[in-house]
């Protein structure tokens, strides 16, 4: 079913000098089970189109998958001219990506 | 068990945080984190005025309140308010009186390492804080310390642990690093912020165990909330790997468990193993000038009217080191005026002062002969100096931090 994907994910962003993180996470093992599978590195610059080189990282203990966009701040806050400089609001942007989300998990 | 407090996310947070800390109920130690890679900028700036400043001016007006309070309520505090001068911080400190002993910890400067440096300042982890707490400080002042030292410090003084004791100073690393943004722990800046009451939230708190385990909680009677969900998302913030590094232990982030608690959530399972042989650096450069406006382009021909204006100003002061954004917040055949309206932003970055502020000029210049409808959402002010971060990295043995009580 088409869904934002913050319908069932919560997200957290922020800077560490010109890099961004962004972390996601599920509330439920089901919901992890697809997020795993679903937000890949490619799955994520298809919905962030602005993402350049994507380490991605997985925290099943905490149901959260953390992905690293580096270089998207430039040269750190300071100096960055993106619309929000220290990527506080990227995590939010995501999860208003609508997404393909199993109806069960909705 | 130990009681540790956080009063400060960042410089500038709430100013009344750290009486609502001491009032709200028990605690052995309150902390505060004031540093981030900007504010490093920003006292570095200060201190090219003066000499004297380069720490968090706010931490002082607190202490200024509340110092007594806390000397009262036995209450020890702990903050990285001292920025670039930590030793100025503890004097100012003094001078407040109360009799309060005072100590602070530095030789994270490292810039004569770095001479092109405004600011270069290496990464200590806790040693030097549980040294001094261990000599009997009332309040510990410190420059570049990891924020979740602020945590380790006063945990491994409690318990007498040693600093080989990796599991247990990577439970504490993980408390630290829950409580080092205040009420990003607690239901602030939260996703499902819709699900809690998150209008004022509460102030963290961590209650640490021998073991390294804790509890995160916060005083009754307050705002926001601690959950699973709640810790998780401050979790997240600001890391990368799962390994995550600092100058005490490496924290394997994906070893932490957490349980709801009765008072909040339980934190256990954390595995710590030897830190990296290198200490990261945190290093601000000037880079030059910069300048911006957002010009306001309403209704019709957006894409031609933000053609005319860019071509115009790039006509005036060149095109070089200019950043134009055109976002389309317009919508068509819109029922209000800012809707109907799309944002077209420039920045300039230059070395030269003079053309930065020339740019002030040349844009407000084209206000009555560019595209129809032209205004801006705020009229671009002089230039100002805008700084470069970089991480290096240092031999970790060739930084030795000290801890000096007044």
């Amino acid at each position: 079913m088409n869904a934002p994907l913050g319908a069932i994910a919560g997200a957290r962003s922020g800077d560490k000098g010109g890099d961004a993180n962004l972390g996601v996470w599920v509330r439920s093992d089901e919901a992890f089970a697809w997020l795993r599978e679903y937000l890949t590195v490619e799955r994520l610059k298809e919905l962030l189109p602005e993402a350049g080189e994507v380490d991605r990282y997985e925290l099943p203990n905490l149901r959260a998958l953390n992905f690293v966009l580096h270089g998207l701040l430039g040269e750190g806050v300071a100096s960055s001219t993106r619309f929000d400089p220290q990527a506080k609001a990227l995590g939010e942007w995501l999860r208003s990506r609508v997404v393909d989300i199993p109806e069960a998990l909705l | 068990m130990i009681r540790i407090g956080n009063a400060s996310g960042f410089y500038g947070d709430r100013l009344s945080a750290v009486r609502e800390m001491l009032e709200g109920g028990e605690l052995d130690v309150l902390t505060g984190d004031y540093l981030a890679e900007l504010t490093m900028l920003i006292l570095g700036r200060d201190r090219l005025k003066d000499s004297n400043l380069g720490y968090a001016r706010t931490f002082l007006r607190q202490l200024e309140d509340c110092l007594g309070l806390a000397l009262e309520k036995g209450v020890k505090i702990v903050a990285n308010a001292g920025g670039l001068n930590p030793a100025g911080l503890a004097e100012a400190v003094q001078k407040l009186g109360h009799d309060a002993k005072i100590a602070y910890v530095s030789g994270d400067d490292v810039s004569d390492r770095f001479p092109e440096a405004l600011t270069a300042n290496a990464y200590l982890g806790a040693q030097g804080i549980a040294e001094c707490l261990g000599g009997g400080a009332d309040v510990v002042v410190t420059g570049r310390v990891t924020d979740a030292s602020l945590v380790v410090g006063p945990a491994a003084a409690h318990f007498g642990w040693r600093f080989d004791d990796w599991d247990r100073l990577a439970g504490a690393t993980v408390a630290g690093h829950v409580l080092e943004c205040g009420t990003q722990a607690t239901g602030g800046n939260y996703s499902f912020f819709t699900e809690i009451d998150a209008r004022r939230p509460g102030f963290p708190i961590a209650e640490l165990h021998e073991d390294g385990s804790s509890v995160i909680t916060k005083h009754d009677g307050t705002g926001g909330a601690v959950t699973v969900d709640t810790v998780t998302a401050q979790l997240l913030y600001e890391i990368g790997a799962p390994a995550y590094l600092g100058p005490d232990v490496v924290t394997h982030f994906d070893t932490i468990r957490l349980d709801e608690h009765e008072r909040g959530v339980r934190i256990s399972g954390t595995k710590g193993s030897p830190p990296p042989d290198t200490l990261k650096v945190c290093l601000n450069t000037l880079g030059g000038f910069r300048n911006g406006t957002t010009f306001v382009l309403c209704g019709l021909d957006v894409d031609a009217k933000a053609a005319l204006v860019r071509t115009q100003l790039e006509d005036a002061i060149g095109t070089d080191g200019l950043t134009w954004t055109l976002a389309r917040t317009d919508q068509s055949n819109a029922a209000t005026e800012e809707t109907a309206s799309a944002l077209l932003h420039v920045t300039i970055k230059t070395a030269d002062p003079k053309r930065a502020k020339a740019f002030s000029r040349a844009a407000i210049e084209l206000a009555l002969a560019s595209y129809p409808g032209f205004h801006v959402t705020a009229p671009p002010a002089d230039g100002t100096p805008f700084g470069v971060y970089r991480a290096e990295y240092v031999p970790r043995e060739s930084v030795q931090w000290k801890a000096v009580q007044l």
